[in-house]
């Protein structure tokens, strides 16, 4: 039988979760902002090596700014994770080691991965000096406007749970 | 009671689905009042929220609550809050329809985070704005400062250029450049005023000056400018104002020459009028009008709002000469000096500029110097020059060295020495008695400041009271202030001219 994994997105309002998954599974993008209320699951198979593949089921989170008050009912379950916030809004990312405490401690450090989106925002300098500022590593830049690294993204993803239970 | 009943019923019938699934995951019975799911197959293939069951499952004991997931089967979408109850032979599932509750509560978060989002993002809009005038500021600033040296070489070289037999021509063409020096050296000064006003290094100074000589300086000057340009000139001064004032005067001057340049330059045919009353006089305080009026072409509406903008937006507005700073350094002064400048104007009918001041009276008048001290000082002064003054010319910049030297040496009266080292200053003030040093600020090894600060604390009476005239490219107001406090007596700003610097030896060799 195909192997699922459940993966959540969580992250402050507005970074992009919903456009990442978008692009991912429909290609397609929007720039009409639409908040997430409660939860959006979505199903994707992605092919890991040519006779390997996974079905993702990605749970698309309402965003927060408090991630304390994220619903523990979303996230049972979860086999990994993944980190929004948006690069051209430092209130996204100023607490980020805090925000990744909270996100490791609630999912029982099942594999996360951190994604800075909207790089179309910005220039490349400043998104390098950002990133050494705030000393963010392990990392995915993204633009789900331009596709800039997104299948990338959830195809590293599914690498990281396909083995992990 | 029955109907309420039968209503409820009714209701949550509507608005509820319940399914019974085995532990398998297959579904046993499906009421399908909200979706479509087939007996027998599995809930899984139905939608992938119920994607690995058998996890879900065990992840919790008897009953288990979900808000708020949006299922969606075809072309039914519903938002529901969904529980779990763990039954004997499975699981039964209640799916509560709650769309129209959650489409409420959908509105009311899109309001809320766009308005959050909007008002970060004009933050860092704001943020990123001051950063960058501050940064151009900065290096307009710094900018015109290092403009300051090659400046002044150009203006000594064509200057004594200028005192060297040349052909008319040449003559003509020197003319030409002097011209242009001079223009340029205006803008510089205008470029780092309207750069210092903006970032705040500008002080106004508070002082006691002659305001009705300040009259006759600016009623002289511009009488003769604009007779020059076929036009007429009135002064109208209120004879009530007092003799003497306190405030800024250099800064008072920079503003009403900058209207009047302006009403100059704007104005084609007709009369230039300046206009001094005095508004109100309280104790040692006294609030004057200022009025620089024109019947010049005028200024549209739509203009007056920008035109005490930043140079870069008055560019486009400018069909006459130069970027067009003068009237944002009146702006930003005459803000600096407590007051706002205000204009009325009419296209082909003219302009008036005017501002409300508020100045001191001091109680103390200027007196002035009796004709016989200054007849014995100009007796003194013919005297001593029979004989050469000694000067020490302390400078590193050879081009600087040569020009200071030669002006220095044309004039006849002067027996010069030359120094590039700091570090040998000392030694050779202690060597020669000089009657005057003149030495650049920044030297190698050490600072002209410095040096002045060791001299004045010299034992030796001689030594210690020699006039230092600094030199330096610095224009910024609290370094020149912390040279003089470092003993230097005055302080030449770079670039400066032959009269400016045969002025400054004159005032200090006795």
């Amino acid at each position: 039988m195909q192997k699922s994994k459940k993966i959540v997105l969580v992250g402050h309002f507005g970074v992009g979760k919903t456009s990442l998954i978008r692009r991912f599974v429909k290609n397609e993008f929007s720039n009409n902002y639409q908040v997430t209320i409660g939860v959006h699951i979505t199903k994707k198979e992605v092919q890991i090596e040519a006779d390997k593949s996974i079905n993702l089921i990605i749970w698309d989170l309402e965003g927060t700014d408090d991630l304390r008050t994220m619903r523990p009912s979303y996230l049972m379950g979860s086999h990994g994770a993944i980190f929004v916030f948006d690069v051209s809004r430092p209130s996204t990312f100023q607490n980020l080691n805090e925000d990744l405490a909270l996100v490791n401690d609630r999912l029982n450090k099942v594999p996360l991965l951190v994604v800075g989106n909207k790089i179309d925002l910005v220039n490349k300098e400043d998104l390098d000096s950002l990133l050494q500022e705030h000393q963010i590593s392990n990392h995915f830049l993204t633009s789900a406007k331009e596709g800039t690294a997104v299948d990338s993204l959830f195809t590293k993803m599914a690498k990281m749970v396909y083995g992990h239970d | 009671m029955a109907m309420i009943e039968k209503y409820k019923t009714e209701h949550l019938a509507k608005n509820f689905q319940f399914v019974l699934v085995d532990k398998q995951g297959n579904v046993a019975e499906s009421d399908n009042t909200l979706f479509n799911i087939d007996v027998d197959s599995q809930i899984q293939d139905w939608h992938p929220f119920f994607e690995n069951f058998s996890d879900l499952l065990s992840s919790f004991k008897d009953k288990l609550h979900i808000d708020c997931v949006h299922l969606d089967s075809g072309n039914t979408q519903y938002i529901t809050d969904i529980d779990f109850e763990k039954k004997l032979d499975g699981m039964l599932i209640k799916v509560h329809n709650l769309t129209s509750y959650y489409d409420n509560f959908q509105t009311m978060a899109q309001s809320r985070n766009e308005s959050a989002i909007a008002s970060e993002l004009i933050i860092i809009k704001n943020k990123e704005f001051e950063e960058r005038e501050r940064f151009k500021n900065q290096f307009i600033q710094n900018f015109s400062h290092e403009l300051r040296n090659p400046m002044m070489s150009m203006m000594s070289i064509t200057n004594l250029l200028a005192k060297t037999d040349l052909t008319p021509s040449q003559k003509q063409l020197l003319e030409y450049v002097q011209e242009g020096n001079e223009h340029l050296k205006l803008l510089l000064e205008d470029i780092l005023s309207i750069s210092m006003i903006s970032t705040g290094r500008l002080k106004l100074e508070n002082k006691t000056f002659n305001l009705h000589k300040l009259f006759d300086l600016l009623r002289f000057t511009y009488a003769n400018k604009a007779k020059a340009n076929g036009l007429k000139f009135d002064a109208k001064i209120d004879a009530r104002l007092p003799e003497t004032a306190e405030g800024d005067r250099l800064r008072l001057y920079q503003v009403l020459t900058n209207l009047l340049d302006n009403a100059l330059k704007y104005t084609d045919a007709g009369s230039i009028t300046f206009t001094a009353t005095l508004n109100q006089k309280w104790g040692n305080k006294m609030n004057v009008r200022f009025e620089i009026s024109d019947t010049g072409k005028g200024i549209s509406t739509e203009n007056q709002k920008m035109i005490f903008e930043s140079f870069s937006q008055l560019n486009h507005t400018n069909e006459k000469d130069g970027v067009g700073l003068g009237l944002a350094i009146v702006n930003g002064l005459v803000k600096l000096m407590g007051s706002e400048i205000k204009l009325t104007s009419e296209i082909d009918k003219g302009s008036m500029f005017y501002f409300d001041l508020n100045l001191k009276t001091p109680i103390t008048q200027i007196k002035k110097a009796p004709l016989q001290k200054t007849i014995k000082s100009f007796a003194q002064k013919s005297k001593a020059a029979m004989e050469k003054q000694k000067i020490l010319l302390v400078e590193d910049d050879e081009r600087i060295q040569t020009i200071l030297l030669k002006t220095l040496i044309d004039s006849g009266n002067y027996h010069v020495d030359i120094i590039n080292d700091g570090g040998k200053v000392l030694e050779q003030v202690l060597d020669t008695d000089y009657d005057l040093i003149i030495m650049d600020v920044h030297l190698p090894n050490t600072t002209g400041n410095q040096l002045a600060r060791l001299i004045r604390d010299f034992p030796i009476k001689k030594i210690k009271n020699v006039p230092i005239i600094g030199i330096t490219a610095d224009a910024f107001e609290d370094n020149i202030k912390g040279y003089l406090k470092d003993g230097m007596n005055t302080i030449l700003s770079k670039p400066f001219s032959d009269s400016q610097l045969t002025a400054a030896i004159n005032k200090y060799i006795k």
